[in-house]
């Protein structure tokens, strides 16, 4: 055997295993909770029984809510891709000023909790709208607010997820190389046309990302629907499922979880459907160049940036001014002014609750430990999955959907049905610890790190990569010097997506929390149960403060890192 | 108020007499997990009571809604492990299904005497720990001030009611029950406030809200937060309709698998103990036992005329009620 050989040998051997100890990561991620909740629907306590099935089945309301969470869901997607695509062409493409600021503005109510997105806007359309009244607008009292229906329902998603569609559209226009588009000009096409045969085709793979991520989004949020349906009793599968959860009774888990898998087909469905447009086309673009910017908007400059700060306000400050006015009031419908602003909620969650303190830590250590986790499964696994074309990983990238679109109380019960006796093997058990929550936060967000970096992968050319094979680079080698870097801003992307929606979760953790483990989640919808909105509200507002403070604080480190890493940075 | 005083003066003096007792018998120790919906702030005084009263008990706490806790009850108990060894949650209904599912531990020699009545199960499964009455809150600000739950449907209060949702709130699903069964009320009632555009949302928290912040100017509402509100400030009032205020008691109940036998009973003897229901009677409920006093929102005098519900048949008629309540309040 030469030496050649060997070295060849090795490097299979590299792959293989890491192949292998992939896809036994990813299984265990997306297929454990999902096959132990088909053994609940299906055989409850080891008897198959139908009875379920043939109940949730027979169900009208089954089939009401499976048809309002996909016209909500669609219908919601189509806005957040509007408004999200829109605005990201506007941002990365033309010569508007203060780019990072407004970026950095837009992506930011990721982070608010939809409820609290969900509260501010219904106080802006009804009858108590200090708004609406001072322009004598306001809806005559006990009016019904116009944002309990469907198309409330569906402006919200729209809102709520169009910074999603904004980052993942984002990070791939900025690979764009400028030539194509310079070209394209100087060939004596109009911007529009350039746009529609040149930028589009080569977005096609961050663009079917971020529609993926948000029609995955829309059809798994609970927080809008809950707020918005409930008085109109229009129901879509995740509220509908927490009705049942609510009506107790035996046979309820078996319900849910039947319930549940039918959010992961209509999931699944779409996934598929992506696949399938994005089949045997090349999107590959070799990018040499800095980011492109060569659309000029001359006397149109001023009107356009006017347009995108002021909804990047409205959709910004308006749930934001919600949080802190109510954080600063003693109690309800006492109005703010001078005499009544008080800083005792923020004094009571700051000093006196230990719980709040103990949960921002938690929150912090765990949202950033998943999105560290999760890139660093991500980038290897989009490497088989895009360029080794690797075709059981293919599957489980689909199963990986799973977790993220069914509600987070499900995929907790999932979580306490597995972990709750000791491991195997080991002995120890999970139940109780704060492992319990990493384990569904890596199962829940996987996706949201997975999509951006495979769409990445797409767009970049492999030639360097190829090049260090022949060289004789080994697999473990070239994923730290040439693939990571090559893939970092998709990269940091899906990271920061992860962290800021792990940061303000609440459903999966209201179940698997103990005490010392509390999340911020937690803590925020416990005083808002108790009827302490005040409290919940400082608490929302400090979370809001802390999490900029943090994002900019990475723009320090910034000028370390390759350009165009953070999406708010050129 | 001296009135007040002078029995809680008393009862002082019985509860010093009866928390003594314990210190004889063998003291219960080793650790307790307690499951409960209870808000943030209580749950924590309770604990922190109860660990004054029995030093060497190790007590966990599992705080969340009452949905939360049931389904994370729920999917502990098909893997054939429940977690916890005493629960207090929000309403008895809950209660009998877990009792219907022998998840609970009959207590016979729990101490009931001065209980209110039908406050607690004939089994001695759970027992009643306070009074939390649903009655009719209204916005300082309002036109009409409601006294009775008929007054609701009047054309004056159309388009201003916000009520919690019973599709989404335990206690509020067995207020529809127990209303709907009433000849004077039933569904008449509620056809009467759909026809006046009443909005249900998610829970108490939500009607709170809306009526302390002039959206609505009458909700359906618990008592004790109403009261809490109104006292920090809130332009809110709050009435005992007079056909009866229909009530939850937030049981506490022994869970049957509990390894600590002995301190699971130790807690429910706490909660049922004039101490403990004076620790209710301090963060502003109406404890069980009449006899420990009444809290200083009450006014003087207040006889409030509870609505009896037969808990047994409202678990049986709950789900047809909801049923039809979602079809009529549906669009």
């Amino acid at each position: 055997m030469s030496l050649a050989d060997t070295a060849t040998l090795r490097t299979r051997v590299e792959e293989t295993g890491l192949l292998w100890g992939l896809v036994g990561l990813v299984a265990l991620l997306s297929l454990l909770p999902i096959g132990r909740l088909l053994i609940e629907g299906l055989a409850p306590g080891g008897q198959l029984s139908a009875t379920a099935l043939g109940k949730v089945l027979a169900s009208q309301a089954t089939w009401t809510a499976t048809a309002n969470s996909l016209v909500t869901a669609i219908a919601g997607t189509v806005l957040a891709v509007l408004i999200g695509g829109t605005v990201a062409l506007l941002a990365t493409l033309t010569d508007i000023r203060a780019r990072n600021a407004f970026t950095f503005c837009f992506v930011l109510p990721l982070m608010i909790a939809p409820q609290v997105t969900a509260l501010a806007w219904l106080q802006l359309f009804g009858p108590s709208s200090t708004l609406l009244k001072l322009i004598g607008m306001a809806p005559p009292l006990g009016s019904r607010n116009p944002l309990y229906s469907r198309e409330g329902i569906i402006l919200l998603l729209g809102l709520q997820y169009a910074p999603l569609v904004f980052l993942t559209l984002r990070a791939g226009l900025r690979a764009l190389p400028k030539e194509l588009i310079e070209a394209g000009l100087a060939a004596g096409a109009s911007p529009l046309t350039v746009l529609r045969t040149v930028v589009l085709p080569l977005m096609t793979p961050p663009l079917v990302a971020g529609i993926a991520l948000c029609f995955v989004s829309c059809l798994g949020n609970f927080g809008i629907p809950a707020f918005l349906g409930i008085p109109g009793n229009f129901l879509v599968l995740p509220t509908l499922i927490y009705q049942r959860l609510a009506g107790l009774g035996p046979g309820v888990l078996s319900e849910v979880a039947i319930l549940s898998l039918l959010i992961g087909v209509i999931a699944m469905a779409g996934i598929l459907l992506q696949d399938f447009m994005m089949r045997r086309r090349d999107f590959r673009i070799t990018t040499t160049s800095s980011a492109a910017r060569p659309f000029e908007l001359g006397r149109w400059r001023t009107p356009v940036e006017v347009v995108l700060w002021t909804f990047a306000i409205l959709v910004l400050a308006l749930p934001f001014l919600g949080l802190l006015s109510t954080s600063l009031i003693p109690a309800f419908g006492v109005p703010l002014n001078a005499t009544t602003a008080t800083l005792g909620n923020y004094a009571y969650v700051l000093l006196e609750h230990a719980a709040s303190k103990r949960a921002f830590i938690n929150s912090f250590l765990m949202s950033a430990g998943a999105a560290i986790l999760i890139v660093l499964i991500c980038v290897p696994l989009g490497y088989f999955i895009v360029w080794k074309k690797s075709r059981v990983l293919r599957l489980l990238n689909l199963a990986a959907e799973l977790p993220y679109a069914m509600p987070g109380v499900v995929l907790a019960i999932a979580a306490i049905l597995l972990f709750l006796k000791p491991l195997p093997l080991f002995g120890v058990s999970l139940y109780n610890t704060v492992w319990i929550i990493i384990f569904a936060y890596l199962a829940r967000f996987l996706v949201l790190g997975l999509r951006p970096i495979v769409s990445g992968y797409l767009q970049i050319d492999r030639t360097l990569e190829e090049a260090a094979q022949v060289a004789g680079a080994g697999l473990p080698r070239r994923l730290v010097t040439i693939i990571f870097p090559l893939i970092a801003p998709a990269a940091v992307a899906g990271a920061l997506l992860i962290f800021l929606t792990a940061f303000n979760e609440l459903t999966v953790s209201a179940l698997l929390w103990s005490s010392g483990a509390e999340t911020l989640g937690v803590v925020v919808f416990s005083f808002e149960q108790g009827g302490d909105s005040t409290y919940a509200s400082a608490l929302a507002a400090i979370t809001v403060l802390v999490t900029v403070g943090l994002m900019l604080s990475t723009t320090l480190f910034a000028q370390r890192l390759p350009q165009g890493v953070l999406p708010w940075r050129d | 108020m001296t009135q007040t005083r002078r029995a809680f003066m008393m009862a002082a003096a019985f509860g010093a007499l009866l928390t003594a007792a314990p210190a004889f018998a063998q003291a219960p120790s080793g650790k307790l997990v307690l499951y409960t919906s209870q808000p943030e702030k209580d749950a924590a005084q309770t604990t922190a009571a109860f660990k004054k009263a029995y030093p060497s008990v190790e007590i966990e706490i599992f705080r969340s809604g009452t949905t939360e806790v049931m389904g994370k009850l729920a999917a502990e108990i098909s893997a054939g492990q429940p977690g916890a060894d005493v629960l207090l949650i929000a309403d008895a209904a809950s209660m009998e299904i877990l009792k219907a599912q022998k998840q609970l531990l009959a207590y016979p020699g729990a101490k009931t005497e001065g209980l209110q009545p039908g406050s607690f199960d004939a089994d001695k499964t759970y027992f009643g720990s306070k009074l939390i009455t649903t009655g009719i809150a209204y916005n300082t600000g309002a036109k009409e001030k409601p006294s009775s739950w008929a007054d609701l449907d009047k054309p004056g209060y159309k388009g201003q009611i916000s009520m919690p949702s019973p599709l989404y709130s335990g206690a509020a699903a067995i207020m529809l029950s127990t209303m709907t069964a009433r000849p004077d009320l039933g569904w008449k009632l509620f056809e009467g406030l759909k026809a006046n555009e009443a909005v249900a949302v998610r829970g108490n928290g939500a009607v709170l809200r809306s009526v302390a912040t002039g959206e609505k100017a009458y909700g359906v509402l618990v008592d004790f937060m109403a009261y809490n509100a109104k006292k920090q400030g809130s332009p809110i009032d709050f009435v005992f309709p007079k056909e009866g205020a229909p009530a939850v008691t937030e049981p506490v109940a022994i869970v049957k698998s509990t390894k600590n036998e002995a301190a699971a009973k130790a807690f429910v003897d706490f909660i049922l103990s004039d101490d403990g229901q004076k620790l209710a009677l301090a963060m502003g409920y109406i404890p069980a036992k009449p006899s420990v006093g009444s809290p200083a929102w009450l006014p003087e005098g207040t006889k409030i005329n509870v609505m009896p519900s037969d808990i047994a048949a409202v678990v049986k008629a709950t789900e047809a009620d909801k049923a039809r309540f979602a079809t009529m309040f549906g669009n």
